[in-house]
């Protein structure tokens, strides 16, 4: 099965480097309106997004959560993509200290591989960090940009 | 060491949701849980991160194994946990 890029579903206005939120839901509603912003689902599926962050939290490690919407949020994705937000003064996420959030679109069986990919480069502890701590959209470009190998 | 091998029912496969289920039932098993796919690639099965790089899809057959003081109940409970469909509630 090819894989889609996760630079492919990164368009430059999905990155975020200075963000705030006042607590996670906030956080995850604003990677919602970050994905509707670039047309890549409708306003129901912000509502999907919290749901699925209420029912259980999309924090995996590193400083990082992967805001998403249930399965009953599918239909108002209009297409695959990412948004990158990066909060620098954390976010609590139940106890957890959230530096990024990266926000998904996804319809169909597309989250599969996308946090496939995505696990793989956070598993990488100094490239989690360099995610946490980018300054410009060309340094979570190349974060997310396949090696070579 | 005690093993089960058991397909994955989650119809989206072990992805976010079913996923950060599983990886907190197997940090709470109180045993060092390893997770393997068939083509080989094993985890720690209470790495959130772990489980999702390998993006194991509805259907696959892992192979769960564990050592030690009630590894046996461990892994039924986690074999369990694996053949329900985590994304119906």
């Amino acid at each position: 099965m090819a894989q889609a890029a996760l630079t492919d579903l990164l368009q430059e206005e999905s990155i975020r480097l200075d963000c705030t939120a006042t607590d996670r839901l906030d956080a995850v509603r604003q990677c919602g309106q970050a994905l509707v912003a670039v047309g890549a689902a409708d306003e129901t599926y912000v509502d999907a997004m919290l749901q699925r962050e209420q029912s259980v939290s999309t924090f995996v490690g590193e400083g990082v959560a992967i805001p998403h919407g249930t399965l009953a949020g599918k239909e108002s994705v209009k297409r695959d993509a990412l948004v990158v937000l990066r909060f620098p003064d954390g976010v609590d996420w139940d106890g957890n200290d959230v530096r990024v959030c990266v926000g998904i679109a996804a319809a169909g069986g597309g989250h599969v591989a996308i946090l496939s990919q995505l696990a793989e480069i956070l598993l990488d502890p100094a490239k989690a960090e360099r995610l946490r701590s980018a300054t410009d959209a060309q340094q979570v470009y190349d974060l997310l940009t396949p090696d070579e190998d | 060491m005690p093993e089960r091998t058991v397909t994955v029912a989650s119809s989206v496969g072990l992805h976010a949701r079913p996923a950060s289920l599983f990886s907190q039932a197997a940090a709470k098993a109180g045993v060092p849980v390893t997770l393997t796919t068939k083509a080989g690639k094993s985890v720690n099965a209470a790495s959130i991160l772990g489980i999702l790089s390998l993006g194991i899809g509805h259907g696959e057959e892992v192979t769960l194994s564990a050592d030690g003081d009630g590894a046996d109940a461990a892994l039924d409970s986690l074999v369990q946990l694996l053949s329900t469909d985590l994304d119906k509630e």
